[in-house]
């Protein structure tokens, strides 16, 4: 809308709009210039400045009682005029500069002339739209010692305005025009005046004069309302660091000269410069010391985290320009850094870090002596104070205060590690860490939990991506219960190890794990962290500087603190109360000296049961702790030494897999945990992999422990988990080591074999699963056999005289045979036999070849079992018994080693079958199925003649206990035993092949349980044998079930030459054996 | 109900998987290693394995016998360069050098034997080897690496020492002379002077054939160890002439080969009865029985740091870490 471009025509339309101000001045005047002012254009209004100024000036200047309004207004347009041209000469600037500064002047009082804020507002505008318009020659000419009065009156002007003012708006504005009044103005649309260094210091010992009434008059509102807007803790901040900062300079300090230079100005005024020497700094320092202190106290807990933003502003600021003329209060500001690096607010911790990370840059404190010093008296204090502070502080405070301790770290950086070599800095350190790290021992549910079934290691690589301490346990401290705080713990101590001297803090916390069990938790868990943290992993280093150790140096340390964890006072601590079977006797010997050494101040949980200093559930899951513990640590270092632990993994992945192996719940978790983290640190798809990777230092150490088995009651556990995880790559080695085995249970028999059971066990587990197509063969002829057997049955569809004829024939000639009237037909086949042996003789003369390895494994194995059999101990002898299964389907096609070995076992699984436990016979029976199955011929006289009887009389003992019995029954061992012989007699029938006779005797004690008084289970597997009997011999089978219940009347001879045929057989529905003889029949059919 | 004693000390560790009886050890010296230390062992299915001692497991297989057994492996001072003897009546030379694993030359051998070589060190390039020769009692000593013959060492025909067992060349610091120490089938340790190729002097200190022996330049004191029940400690004194020193009487008889650690402290024995003795070399106390092995013994060796290495019929390679060296 600017339409009047040129002077000319400008003039044209302002000339009577000033006549008419000038002569009456009234704000509808005023205005009407206003609004014909903003029609004309920049330039022409540059040519008109003091032509418009003229009225406006002359309004303000009239002697006599003004109405505010008008003032007001004039004020308003003067700004206007002046926001939009320069002021290009010298004396207009400082007359402007007074009129306007004296519109709030009031004559009577020190304070601000009682005027409306809407004047105040435009006033303070006013001030700052001259000194933005003002050209940058005249600015520096203006700031001369002669202008010192009037500078000084609008100074104190706009901070009283900013003390005293209520309204947030005036305040606001009062303090920017400070700021511009001050040359420190950082709006944009003015570029900034800069100013030579010399003139520069010229301004500042101008300025100079100012600071005390500034600095204290910023103070106090800063300090003043805890209330009041942050916009307001802003901007009184901004001013406040900017002036100090710019008076207080280094740079223009250092410059000073000695000698003061003689003012050329009148005295009155010359009494009002400073000069800015040494002892003026000194003592100014000190008083802003005070004033510094007392604004951060307030700021650095302001609500508002803007204020707090605008606080780091002051410190870098401060740091950064008067780091030397303010060397006091460096401590405080660097506090305030640290302590908002872990700010709530995400904005303060990036501005600190960027703030920190740049005095990283700058060497501020690395490079300075002098910062060092006091920031690592800062950080001996703080750790002097921490354990109180620890003790009184709620989480939150402990909190910030632990962040400090963090900041002060990370600022330090490399220092530190000068830091750590004064021994009174390490040991408050240490003392302070392992205070607040004190675990909390009293829970009685960790001691409890029991790991049961001893499984494969069910650990699952998916859940593991995540670095190691994502996982770490939950752990109850003492001092604290926020796991914030935790993470800042060990945070710190990753820094600790980062900067400090890996060497020397090890040797320290080494020395206090040796301490007392008190420390050892403790001090582990500082070890673990320290190695992470020397490692570098994860570490944000601001200073981007590293004095690492060499990857070497680092394994050889976490190679000395894994051998003190592993050592045998370490690691084999007592964390349970039940000995296993006297095992854990010996163990629980050397558990001892680390328990009574303890100091635990819990209460005393005795247990009267045990005679000796018996431990105590605290003392119990503090070790539990220790062990977990240490395990986490050394998922630890693997995380920290990468593919390098894989040089470790020889003296640690024994320890980590017997701990695996552990009964107590929480310990086994975590050591299984710590596997995961091992095979993802060394590259291992998965702990099977690592196991079997890695199985020959696992066979060293436990064919070595073996041989003092008493010191090493775990290792047949290792062997076990080594075996679950292994593949049959690993033969020749498991061989190797199941020799150890086998010659230390020998040696150990009668007080060890339990656990060498389980790992007999474990080893035939796995040969029968490394060797499967034995198995799979087997079982395919079998089911080979039983088809070629149902064949012809179905082919009997129909059936012609020629067929009767046929099967009488083939009949009479079965019988002629079984009455020993041999024919040559025999004789014929056994020489079709004999002729390719002799081919065998011949290629292999009488040498025997080597049998495979797993073959001379389960044979020894075995052999062991038939002496174990008949152990006191029934555990041992149902586990004996199991394994004896195992071996058998391992040798099953090795006859030749079988069958010997069948023979000698024999007698003593009779025993077993006969006179045992029920729970035995349970086994015993399904070892004899096994046995049944894979050498059937062998097995049937002897099993006709020592078992059978017995089983047959049981069976036929129990069935009237079992037909009466009501539904609880079905939970007793007799019930179970019942319906596994049952469930077993008639695959052990088929596979024995057995001979009419003893069919019938089974038939006949299996009949009873087919009554539906039975238990519907045993009736069920009643007819599982009946179904078995009939493959073997179906016509008999018929026969006795229809002897039993007979649903036809009359059968019609297939061939009408013959008779019909009747059964006697009770047919009414009564007959209790009804249903299950006719589905049965209907099966058979 | 805490053991009074400690248990005996077992073996720091036990390598496994050379899946055959183990003939004969030899550690890598240290110079070569770097930071790796290494131990050959030879096994009677022919094949050759390095291990490394940091790992605890095979590097490589060396296969160049033909499944015929190794009976005796050496490492060459000029670096990466592995003698070995083997059954198939070769000897063979390896470069290991960055990592190559083949064979340099091969030296045809006439005996048929169980005698080990042995060789010495002369000047920078070459060397000296004694290998048993063509005649079932004659010593050959070649010059190496251009395998011309120096001399044919045959016993006077009255002697009839039998085969020769083992052979040890040495020199003393003093003379370039170099001497043979040679162990024979019926007993007899004999000193030959190689340069004259006459006997300097003989001693029958075993009833049975020597098996092992290992001598001591510095003390001039040498042990053999036979088939028998008798360790014979003998010296030499300055007109070149073996006496018997001193004979220890074993438990078990059979001695598969004796070793004097390099800092001449102390002695091992690789024994038949599944044993290694351990003596001081200067007293001949005995120190140590280390049982750990389940079939004979069949070969011991020191490392330079002292680590001491045996190797059994039952397929297994111990490591032992005992009496510091100094």
């Amino acid at each position: 809308m600017a339409v009047f471009d040129t002077p000319e025509e400008a003039f044209g339309v302002l000339r009577p709009v000033c006549v008419q101000l000038t002569k009456v001045q009234t704000v509808e005047n005023v205005e009407h210039l206003q609004t014909q002012l903003q029609a004309v254009g920049d330039a022409a209004l540059q040519e008109l400045q003091q032509y418009v100024l003229f009225p406006l000036r002359f309004a303000l200047k009239t002697p006599g009682p003004k109405r505010e309004r008008l003032i007001q207004s004039v004020v308003e347009c003067l700004t206007f005029v002046l926001s939009s041209t320069c002021v290009r000469e010298q004396e207009l600037l400082q007359e402007l500069f007074s009129e306007l500064s004296a519109c709030l002047y009031s004559p009577s009082s020190q304070k601000p002339a009682a005027v409306s804020e809407e004047l105040k507002l435009a006033v303070i505008q006013g001030l700052s739209t001259l000194m933005h318009s003002a050209y940058r020659d005249i600015i520096l000419s203006f700031y001369e010692p002669p202008i010192l009065p009037r500078l000084g009156f609008a100074v104190s002007l706009l901070l009283g305005l900013a003390e005293q003012e209520k309204s947030k708006q005036i305040k606001i504005a009062a303090l920017q025009c400070l700021q511009v009044l001050l040359l420190q103005c950082d709006c944009q649309d003015h570029p900034r005046p800069m100013f030579e260094l010399e003139q520069q210091q010229h301004l500042g010992d101008l300025l100079a004069s100012f600071l005390p009434g500034i600095s204290t008059a910023l103070t106090r509102v800063l300090t003043g309302d805890f209330k009041q807007g942050h916009s307001i803790v802003v901007s009184s901040l901004k001013v406040f660091y900017k002036t100090v900062g710019f008076i207080m300079a280094d740079e223009q300090l250092t410059r000073m000269p000695k000698a003061r230079a003689k003012p050329a100005v009148e005295h009155r005024v010359a009494a009002l410069m400073i000069h800015r020497e040494t002892d003026w700094v000194k003592s100014t320092g000190d008083k802003l010391t005070i004033l510094i202190k007392k604004i951060i106290e307030c700021v650095s807990v302001h609500p508002h985290w803007k204020a707090r933003l605008e606080l780091v502003e002051l410190v870098e600021v401060l740091l950064l320009k008067c780091s030397q003329s303010l060397v006091e209060c460096t401590g405080s500001l660097l506090k305030v850094l640290v302590g908002l690096v872990n700010d709530e607010s995400p904005e303060v911790r990036a501005q600190c870090n960027t703030v920190l990370r740049r005095f990283a840059e700058q060497k501020v404190v690395v490079g300075s002596r002098a910062l060092a010093d006091i920031l690592s008296e800062s950080l001996h204090a703080l750790a002097t104070s921490l354990p109180r502070l620890m003790n009184t502080q709620d989480d939150q405070g402990k909190f910030s205060t632990l962040s400090l301790l963090l900041g002060y770290l990370k600022l330090l950086g490399p220092k530190v590690h000068v830091i750590l070599n004064s021994v009174a800095h390490v040991q408050r350190l240490s003392r302070a860490l392992v205070q607040v790290l004190e675990l909390e021992v009293a829970d009685v549910k960790m001691v409890e939990e029991r790991r049961w079934n001893s499984d494969s290691l069910s650990a699952s690589p998916e859940a593991s991506d995540a670095r190691p301490w994502s996982r770490v346990q939950r752990r109850y401290f003492h001092c604290f219960t926020d796991e914030r705080v935790f993470l800042l713990l060990r945070q710190i101590c990753q820094l600790l190890g980062y900067y400090g001297d890996l060497y020397l803090l090890v040797d320290h916390f080494m020395e206090l794990y040796h301490a007392s069990v008190v420390y050892r938790k403790q001090a582990a868990m500082i070890l673990n962290e320290l190695v992470i943290g020397a490692a570098g992993l994860d570490i944000e280093d601001i200073h981007n500087k590293r004095t690492s150790i060499g990857p070497e140096e680092l394994r050889e340390i976490v190679k000395s603190i894994l051998e003190e964890y592993t050592s045998q006072e370490n690691w084999y601590l007592i964390t349970c109360i039940e000995a296993e079977e006297g095992e854990e006797m010996t163990m629980k010997q050397h558990g001892l000296q680390a328990i009574t050494s303890g100091a635990h101040t819990c209460q005393v949980v005795p247990f009267p049961a045990l005679s000796k200093p018996s431990p105590t559930i605290c003392s119990m899951n503090s070790n539990i702790w220790q062990i977990c513990i240490q395990l986490e640590g050394i998922g630890q270092f693997a995380y920290a030494l990468g593919k390098d632990f894989r040089l470790l993994l020889m003296s640690a992945l024994y320890p980590v897999l017997e701990k695996a192996g552990d009964q107590t719940l929480l310990i086994s978790q975590v050591a299984t945990s710590t596997m995961v983290d091992i095979c993802h640190a060394c590259g291992y798809d998965s702990v099977q992999h690592l196991i079997n990777e890695n199985s020959d230092y696992l066979v060293n150490g436990i064919s070595l422990n073996l041989r003092h088995l008493a010191l090493h009651p775990h290792t047949p556990k290792v062997l076990e988990v080594m075996l679950r995880n292994s593949d049959a790559s690993l033969l020749p080695l498991v061989a190797d080591v199941v020799q150890d085995v086998l010659a230390t249970l020998d040696q150990f028999y009668d007080k060890r074999a339990a656990s060498f059971v389980s790992v007999l066990h474990a080893l035939l587990a796995a040969l029968v699963h490394w060797f499967p197509d034995a198995d799979s063969t087997g079982q395919l002829q079998q089911s080979d056999l039983e088809e070629g057997r149902q064949t012809p049955a179905a082919c009997e569809a129909s059936t012609t005289a020629e067929d009767i004829e046929q099967f009488v024939l083939s009949y009479l000639k079965e019988k002629d045979v079984a009455e020993g009237n041999v024919s040559d037909l025999e004789t014929e086949e056994e020489e079709q036999s004999s002729t390719p042996k002799v081919d065998e003789n011949d290629t292999l003369p009488d040498v025997e070849p080597p049998l495979p390895v797993h073959i001379q494994i389960a044979k020894d194995v075995m052999e062991r079992c038939i002496h174990l059999a008949s152990d006191k101990n029934l555990k041992i002898r149902l586990k004996i018994l199991d394994v004896l299964g195992l071996c058998v389907v391992v040798l099953q096609f090795h006859k030749n080693q079988l069958l010997p070995l069948a023979h000698r076992a024999w007698p003593s699984l009779v025993h077993r079958l006969t006179s045992d436990d029920p729970l035995a016979v349970l086994r015993a029976f399904k070892v004899l199925q096994t046995l049944g199955s894979r050498c059937g011929d062998f097995l049937r006289s002897r099993f006709c003649k020592d078992v059978l009887p017995k089983l047959a009389s049981s069976l036929t003992s129990q069935a009237p206990i079992s037909a009466r019995a009501g539904p609880v029954y079905s939970h007793t061992l007799a019930f179970k035993l019942q319906l596994a012989v049952l469930q077993g007699l008639g695959p052990l029938c088929e596979s024995l092949d057995l001979g009419e006779g003893d069919l019938n005797k089974v038939a006949d004690a299996c009949l009873i349980y087919l009554s539906t008084k039975q238990p519907v289970k045993l009736q069920e597997a009643a007819r599982s044998v009946f179904l078995h009997l009939m493959k073997v011999d179906p016509d008999s089978t018929w026969l006795v079930l229809h002897e039993l219940c007979c649903p036809v009347q009359q059968f019609t001879a297939p061939h009408p030459s013959l008779h019909p045929v009747q059964l006697q057989a009770a047919t009414e529905q009564q007959n209790p054996f009804a249903t299950n003889v006719l589905y049965l029949l209907q099966k058979l059919q | 109900m805490a053991a009074p004693f400690p248990p005996p000390p077992g073996p720091r560790f036990v390598l496994r998987g050379t899946q055959s009886p183990v003939n004969t050890l030899h550690f890598c010296p240290a110079s070569q290693a770097l930071g790796n230390p290494l131990l050959f062992s030879g096994s009677q299915s022919g094949l050759v394995h390095i291990w490394s001692l940091q790992t605890r497991r095979t590097v490589a297989a060396l296969n160049g016998h033909k499944g015929q057994g190794v009976t005796w492996l050496k490492t060459l001072p000029q670096g990466h360069q592995l003698l070995s003897q083997g059954r198939d009546l070769r000897l063979c030379l390896w470069d290991l050098a960055e990592g190559r694993n083949t064979i340099m030359d091969t030296v045809q051998l006439d005996s048929v034997g169980f005698c080990k070589s042995s060789v010495l060190a002369r000047g920078q390039l070459c060397w000296m080897l004694a290998v048993p020769g063509k005649g079932s009692d004659e010593v050959q000593i070649l010059e190496m690496p251009s395998k011309t013959s120096v001399c044919t060492l045959k016993p006077e025909a009255d002697a009839k020492p039998g085969m020769p067992m083992c052979l040890g060349l040495w020199q003393t610091n003093s003379s370039p002379r170099p001497l043979l120490l040679a162990g024979y089938e019926d007993g007899s340790v004999t000193l030959w002077d190689i340069l004259e190729r006459k006997v300097c002097s003989r001693i029958a200190c075993h009833e049975e054939p020597v098996m092992g022996l290992d001598f001591d330049s510095q003390k001039a004191k040498g042990v053999s160890g036979s088939a028998g029940k008798v360790l014979a400690v003998w010296s030499l004194d300055g007109q070149q002439s073996l006496q018997v020193y001193k004979t220890h009487e074993l438990t078990n008889p059979g001695i598969a080969e004796v070793t004097i650690r390099p800092d001449h402290k102390i002695l091992a024995t690789a024994g038949w009865d599944h044993r290694i003795r351990v003596f001081h070399w200067r007293t001949m106390k005995p120190l140590a029985v280390l049982a750990f092995h389940s079939a004979s013994v069949y070969c011991v060796a020191f490392a330079t740091d002292g680590l001491l290495a045996a190797g059994s019929k039952d397929q297994r390679i111990s490591i032992w870490s005992l009496y510091p060296c100094s």
